[in-house]
């Protein structure tokens, strides 16, 4: 199996195990798309600014002396886009509604970033 | 109190706005790289921001690196708000990038009219473009490029004091 369609199985299963997933992405540190489940129309814009917020937020985190960079979570009037560090290749985006449960979503995202970081 | 001087350096990937304001700020200094996954000439890539207060003749300015590729495009408009000047850097090396550097130049410009400098970059290059042939390229005034060498101290503080005067003849 490629990487890809690893990465891409990777993020079925998370869209299986929480379906209200709307969206979700891998993309490179430097905003890159790599995989997508979604609109292919505005994956390159959106991997672009996951890469910046978690890079902003890196350097957030370093200055405000919170340690290491885990997460970004925006959230809007109808619901989240949490950018997740995937080691130190690669970020997640993942989207959800407003009543979402960001628990759970924490919980499966956080466990699929790590899988992601051991493949990239 | 004066209010904070708001200083947007800008243009293509490679220019040397991340070595200009590293040079120049003594402390403090935040960077965004990430590391690049595709030929870019250089290793990292600025994917959100720099941001250094630097000292200019005793001014202080706020000086804020977009990055340069043109998929970050957005942040041109995050950090050029509210910005009173802004400082355009351009490789003398690579003609390729001038068309790109324009586009980044009109749309900066078309947020607000503000004083700018164009700073010329890679000057020692084998095959380089005159300061005031890319002037003559960007449509602007020649005697608003400045050659210069970001990593060098002192010469990477002309581009700034240069654009203080554009910015002293608006006040």
């Amino acid at each position: 199996m490629t990487k890809q369609e690893q990465i891409t199985q990777l993020l079925e299963a998370l869209k299986r195990s929480l379906p209200e997933v709307r969206e979700a992405m891998v993309a490179s540190p430097d905003g890159l798309p790599i995989a997508t489940l979604g609109s292919q129309d505005t994956a390159a814009r959106i991997a672009a600014m996951a890469a910046t917020a978690l890079g902003l937020g890196r350097r957030i985190a370093q200055t405000t002396q919170l340690g290491g960079m885990k997460e970004v979570v925006v959230r809007g009037d109808q619901g989240y886009f949490v950018i997740y560090q995937t080691g130190d290749k690669g970020v997640l985006g993942v989207t959800v509604p407003a009543d979402a449960n960001l628990g759970l979503l924490h919980l499966e995202a956080r466990e699929v970033a790590r899988a992601l970081a051991d493949i990239l | 109190m004066k209010a904070p001087l708001k200083i947007v350096v800008t243009g293509p990937v490679g220019a040397g706005k991340s070595t200009l304001i590293r040079t120049l700020a003594k402390e403090g200094y935040v960077d965004t790289d990430a590391r690049a996954t595709e030929d870019i000439g250089k290793k990292t890539t600025t994917v959100a921001m720099d941001h250094a207060v630097i000292d200019v003749e005793g001014t202080p300015l706020h000086v804020f690196g977009t990055p340069g590729q043109e998929r970050f495009d957005y942040m041109w408009e995050i950090l050029a708000e509210g910005a009173l000047g802004t400082l355009l850097l351009v490789r003398a090396d690579r003609p390729g990038d001038l068309p790109k550097a324009r586009q980044i130049f009109e749309f900066i410009l078309s947020q607000s009219e503000i004083p700018y400098v164009v700073g010329v970059t890679h000057l020692d290059a084998d095959v380089a473009w005159a300061p005031e042939e890319i002037a003559l390229f960007l449509r602007t005034d020649p005697a608003l490029a400045v050659g210069f060498d970001p990593r060098d101290p002192r010469d990477a503080l002309r581009p700034f004091v240069r654009l203080l005067d554009a910015l002293d003849g608006k006040r």
